[in-house]
């Protein structure tokens, strides 16, 4: 049990806080930047044009009630889960766009000019995300033990 | 939380999923509700930033004069850090910056007006006078660095209205800049 006690009583919630913060505001800056975020999807070349502003339109709103359930602490676990996800997509995204050799901008944090760096910044950042994420979800009290203790 | 623990992992696992299936579909109910608020709502089909500054171009051309197609439009020419200096030094002609203007008020190459593609028609309107006096003379247009697209497309847009002498410096501010040359503020 001793993952139990400090992960998921401060530590865990602590990790939550900053993570539930970190993609509050990242969907808020989007919110503001429909059109700019919509030109940073396209970016990718991955999603037919359809899809495009419906994304644009879906994915911010979503940041900020993964981030606001985060922060307080209410679905934790599935609130982390659902960042797990995101962060995995978001790094197929930037994985693929590298080795294409696509000139993105990420649009993570609002608008900004692509260049071939910004994309291993944005891949740091989002696996460093995705590890705080899976801390919080590993750390959420009702995961059962197969996912975190061999027997 | 005992009781939690002990359901196999499988099922927590779908549920988390069901409940983040839930969480997305909520969020772009609210997204498409927010949208119809918005001053301009985004259309649902994506056009691309090239395609909507066109469009905005076209509206700039006077009716009786249609313009330029993109496709007849000719080719505005590169130019390279020794020309462009050359040409701003000896005030061969227009340089206009197609930055945002927070950014040319920030700092410019001197001399140079703000002709920004992100608010091209206001901008247009201000700077029309003074290029259409200089209607003969070259003009150099830069953006930020080699990967901003926004001087091309204002290049190409003024080719499109009608003017003749494009050039285009690629590199930018950024080796602008980086090379220790003057600034203007």
């Amino acid at each position: 049990m001793m993952r139990g006690g400090m992960i998921h009583s401060w530590g865990g919630r602590a990790l939550g806080l900053i993570l539930g913060a970190v993609f509050f505001w990242s969907g808020f800056l989007k919110v503001q930047a429909p059109l700019a975020f919509a030109d940073s999807i396209a970016s990718f070349q991955i999603l037919p044009l359809p899809l495009i502003n419906l994304l644009a339109m879906g994915l911010p709103p979503l940041e900020i009630l993964l981030g606001i359930l985060l922060m307080t602490g209410w679905k934790r676990r599935e609130a982390a889960f659902g960042v797990l996800t995101l962060t995995a997509v978001f790094l197929l995204a930037l994985g693929q766009a590298r080795l294409r050799g696509l000139e993105v901008n990420c649009g993570c944090f609002g608008e900004g000019a692509s260049s071939p760096w910004k994309i291993w910044t944005a891949i740091g950042r989002d696996l460093f995300l995705g590890g705080a994420a899976w801390v919080v979800f590993w750390g959420s009290p009702s995961v059962p033990p197969l996912l975190w203790k061999k027997k | 939380m005992d009781h939690e623990r002990s359901r196999p992992w499988r099922e927590t696992m779908r549920r988390d999923m069901v409940a983040f299936v839930c969480m997305a579909t909520v969020s772009l109910g609210v997204g498409l509700v927010v949208n119809q608020f918005r001053e301009t709502p985004l259309p649902l089909l994506y056009q691309s930033k090239r395609v909507r500054f066109e469009q905005k171009v076209a509206h700039l051309l006077p009716p009786e004069m249609p313009g330029r197609s993109a496709a007849e439009t000719p080719v505005c020419r590169e130019i390279d850090l020794e020309e462009f200096r050359g040409f701003v030094e000896a005030r061969r002609g227009i340089v206009l910056d197609a930055r945002p203007e927070v950014f040319h008020r920030l700092g410019h190459v001197p001399g140079a007006l703000s002709l920004p593609r992100d608010d091209f028609e206001r901008a247009y309107a201000r700077v029309r006078t003074r290029l259409e006096e200089n209607r003969e003379k070259a003009i150099a247009v830069y953006c930020s660095d080699a990967y901003c697209e926004d001087g091309q497309m204002v290049a190409e847009a003024l080719l499109r209205l009608g003017f003749r002498h494009l050039l285009l410096f690629k590199a930018g501010w950024e080796m602008w800049t980086r090379t220790g040359l003057m600034e203007e503020r």
